[in-house]
């Protein structure tokens, strides 16, 4: 169970419109992560956010290993440089959101995470080749939940990928699917749906694929929130 | 491909890379020539300049942009491009500046003008995609060369044009300073106008400048200083230092990606009091202006990544000027890794003796849940694509060795650099480009063992030959094995030059260097390739194996694409799958071989099985001439229709 108290973080401290929202998206090469990373940063430029700096990963990270990308989003710049983004990635329990496209992703970037950290996890799982080899244990997704749990009840773990090919048959729509969520349970701040719907049709091919996966994932989000409430 | 507006339009906010946003700067600052080797994290620069110039060829008329063959050639051609006038860049990567150095030395002495030339240095702080992390800033000192650190794509696009003024201004190279995180980080940029105009695309003799040997050498040392010094006066002038005032009587001095840690560090722990000066020319620095920071302080501490530099030339600076104030960093912040928010502000927690009850209690508790459960996370390491010939090789390599026995293993730089890896654990050492075979000739000369060096075909082009051609002069027991896939892979596929348009061939060279061993192996052909590696071991001499099978990752795109063109030509496709049935759990796949296609699962009883992944699997057929007891099985459908090949 997370004892950190109170979140007293960077982002909690900048009140009102000057305050960042950080999210981490965890997954490993070739799920997407940077596609989507950058996806949420068009629609974020196109909902009018001032700030917006975050990390990516490229070279070494891209045969099979594990992925974290950051992004940061400021809605209005504060006129104190102290109180702005100044970091492409985010502080230690810092994480508002985490995109997690592979479960046992998100814990790796555990140190990011905290109370108020909201959780939208892909159930599929993809082994590293030492647990293939027999050498390591993948943890039980019960297990992976235990932890989440531990941080907070807002979290939604989903079946991103089986949904992509019952629904989609493209196992790789899962991202957004994912993404979907995460709007669908109002937990990306002042962007809207529109805004992100725009930036697909703009900066993605097949347009009308991923607008619905998009819209699976809002749906599954939507409607996961209003039967917890 | 369609133009990406981010470099065409006039005006605008974009969101861009640190690299994307170098590169407008250059289009806005009259860039006129690029010459790199890949290496992460600078490859996108020159990709994007080659995505550019093939969008629109009208761009060729004032810009070229060439892949050299390695760093002192990219660097020496930069250098040549800038003596015809021409605005030359040359992006590589830290440990490029190592091959790089032996001509940056002179180029520095002979200086670029009367055009202009920027060396881009991608550093790599925590190794985050590089052999180790080496601190090149000292290479400005060493040659003379003035360092500028940009921290944000703004700061990217707006000192690049910086850089070539002052280069040109002053006839001498600038090194411009990126890290793995400020190159692939993403922020708005403001652009300005594009700016494109011809060099004097004239070469004009210059004995005494161009010639750097005595007396020639010593006089353009003495200019040398000169001109840094002209440098030296004019920081301020260009306003890439700044101040955040501060009453508080400790300061800080930073510089690059962790000034904005440092920043977000101190508003987390309530310490926006504290003076903070960062650097924008990290060499030579501003005397005057460290003085007058630090003259009313206590205490200045020094926030910097790897090796104390700044810290050193400061303590230096402040030493002189006699400002009392005392020097600290390197004893608080590690000399190794990359930093982050968390780690800069447990340390300035620390030096300002601030109570843990606040973020820096945060920090820790947020580390300490975390290790809680860290140990249950599996281990993901970077490995080799599904189907990857490199790959198929490797486990050739151990079946013709029987698992290595007797066996020495040289690795290189590529993407068999990940062969020490568990659960292959292939290659005995790395060293860095063609390191592998340089020192496989010396323990040839001290062992009997079977000798077995690997190097990739870019590698070998890159600086493989020299050695190559030591080894034929000492007639080293050597099995060099070349992987020809035609790709530079591991930086994410840029041609390899020459090889992958035809132009040169890896059979030719290395029969023209000598060898009289060499063959061509198919690595999915796997007995094939067993036998080989096995014969090579009783010929005398140096023997070349070549690996031909084009980099899986291009293949399978090219190949997807050749696929769809077809059945949306309303062809049928001639597919292949492989299965795993009645498998025993023998290993031979899942663990010699580790194909990251292959998947261990629980079958309805409950019981451990391997299976494979039909969307991961590239169709190599590896694991299928493998198997010992026949489980894997290859199926065919639409038996009939056009076959691609993989």
């Amino acid at each position: 169970m997370w004892r950190g108290g109170e979140d007293l973080m960077v982002a909690a401290k900048v009140k009102g419109d000057h305050r960042i929202f950080n999210c981490v998206l965890a997954g490993t090469a070739g799920q997407g992560v940077i596609t989507i990373k950058r996806l949420l940063e068009f629609a974020a430029q196109e909902a009018g956010y001032e700030e917006c700096f975050g990390s990516e990963m490229h070279g070494l990270a891209q045969r099979e290993g594990a992925i974290s990308s950051h992004v940061r989003l400021q809605r209005i710049i504060s006129p104190n440089p102290r109180e702005n983004i100044q970091a492409p990635t985010i502080c230690y329990g810092d994480a508002d959101l985490v995109l997690g496209f592979e479960p046992v992703e998100v814990l790796r970037s555990g140190v990011f995470l905290a109370a108020k950290t909201k959780f939208v996890i892909n159930d599929r799982t993809i082994q590293p080749i030492l647990v293939n080899a027999g050498k390591e244990e993948y943890p039980s997704l019960e297990k992976i939940e235990e932890i989440v749990r531990g941080y907070t009840k807002d979290y939604i773990f989903l079946p991103a990928t089986q949904l992509a090919i019952e629904q989609l048959g493209d196992a790789q729509k899962m991202n957004l699917i994912i993404l979907g969520v995460a709007f669908g349970a109002g937990w990306i701040p002042h962007i809207s749906i529109e805004n992100c719907e725009k930036v697909i049709c703009r900066e993605l091919r097949d347009s009308d694929l991923n607008l619905r996966a998009l819209n699976i994932g809002i749906e599954f989000g939507t409607r996961t929130i209003s039967r917890n409430k | 491909m369609g133009k990406d507006k981010r470099f065409y339009n006039s005006t605008g906010k974009f969101l861009m890379t640190g690299n994307e946003a170098l590169v407008r700067g250059c289009l806005e600052s009259k860039i006129n020539f690029i010459a790199a080797y890949p290496g992460t994290p600078t490859t996108d620069i020159s990709e994007t300049f080659s995505d550019l110039l093939a969008a629109d060829p009208n761009l060729g008329e004032f810009i070229t942009q060439h892949w050299a063959i390695n760093e002192a050639v990219s660097i020496s051609q930069a250098a040549g491009a800038a003596w015809t006038g021409a605005r030359a860049l040359a992006p590589m990567k830290h440990v490029g500046v190592n091959v790089a150095s032996d001509a940056l030395s002179v180029i520095t002495l002979n200086g670029p003008n009367p055009g202009s030339l920027v060396l881009v240095v991608g550093s790599d702080p925590g190794s985050l995609g590089s052999h180790q992390e080496q601190n090149e800033r000292f290479y400005g000192w060493m040659f003379n060369i003035p360092i500028i650190e940009p921290q944000t794509p703004q700061d990217c696009h707006d000192w690049i044009k910086i850089a070539f003024d002052v280069s040109q201004k002053h006839d001498i190279p600038i090194y411009f300073r990126t890290s793995t995180r400020s190159a692939h980080s993403r922020g708005f940029v403001n652009v300005n106008e594009i700016h494109l105009e011809k060099g004097n695309q004239v070469f004009v003799r210059d004995i005494p400048k161009y010639c750097s040997l005595p007396p020639h050498a010593i006089n353009n040392h003495i200019r040398l200083y000169q001109r840094l010094e002209a440098v030296q006066q004019q920081i301020k002038t260009l306003h890439i230092n700044s101040i955040l005032p501060g009453d508080n009587k400790t300061g800080i001095i930073t510089s690059g990606i962790p000034y904005g840690y440092t920043l977000e560090a101190l508003n987390a722990l309530n310490l926006n009091d504290v003076p903070v000066l960062k650097l924008g020319m990290i060499h030579p620095l501003d005397n005057g202006q460290i003085r007058d920071f630090a003259k009313d302080l206590d205490r200045v501490i020094i926030v910097e990544e790897l090796e104390p530099f700044l810290e050193v030339k400061i303590g230096e600076i402040l030493h002189k000027e006699r400002v009392r104030a005392e020097v600290i960093g390197s004893q608080y912040f590690p000399k190794y890794g990359e930093f982050s928010i968390g780690l800069v502000a447990s340390s300035l927690a620390k030096i300002f003796n601030v109570s843990t009850a606040g973020i820096a209690g945060q920090v820790t508790r947020a580390q300490e849940h975390f290790n809680q459960y860290a140990p249950i996370i599996p281990k993901r390491f970077p490995t080799f694509c599904a189907g990857c010939p490199e790959r198929a090789t490797l486990y050739a390599i151990r079946k013709a060795t029987n698992e290595l026995a007797n066996t020495v293993v040289a690795g290189d730089i590529g993407c068999y650099v990940m062969s020490f890896f568990p659960p292959m654990e292939t290659s005995d050492f790395i060293i860095c480009m063609s390191g592998g075979l340089s020192a496989a000739i010396g323990i040839a000369t001290q062992t009997k063992q079977n000798i077995i060096a690997l190097i990739g075909d870019s590698t070998f082009l890159h600086t493989g030959m020299a050695p190559l051609a030591d080894a034929v002069s000492n007639n080293s027991n050597i099995t060099l094995i070349v992987f020809e896939n035609n790709w530079v892979a591991m930086t994410g596929g840029q041609p390899v030059l020459g090889l992958t348009e035809g132009k040169l061939s890896i059979e030719t060279i290395t029969q023209a260097i000598g060898v009289k061993w060499v063959r061509v192996a198919d690595p999915y052909k796997v007995d094939a390739t067993v036998d080989l590696i096995r014969k090579a071991r009783t010929e005398p001499g140096v023997k070349v194996i070549i690996i031909k099978r084009e980099c899986m990752l291009q293949r399978s795109r090219a190949r997807a694409g050749q696929i769809r063109r077809l059945e949306a030509g309303g062809k049928e496709v001639r597919k292949e799958s492989y299965t795993i049935e009645a498998c025993r759990m023998c290993g031979e796949c899942f663990e010699k071989l580790a194909c990251v296609a292959i998947r261990r699962t629980k079958d309805e009883n409950n019981d451990t099985v391997m299976q494979i992944d039909e969307d991961r699997c590239n169709l190599c057929s590896v694991c299928y001439q493998l198997c010992p007891n026949n489980a894997v099985k290859k199926n065919i459908h639409n038996v009939c229709g056009e076959e691609v090949k993989i």
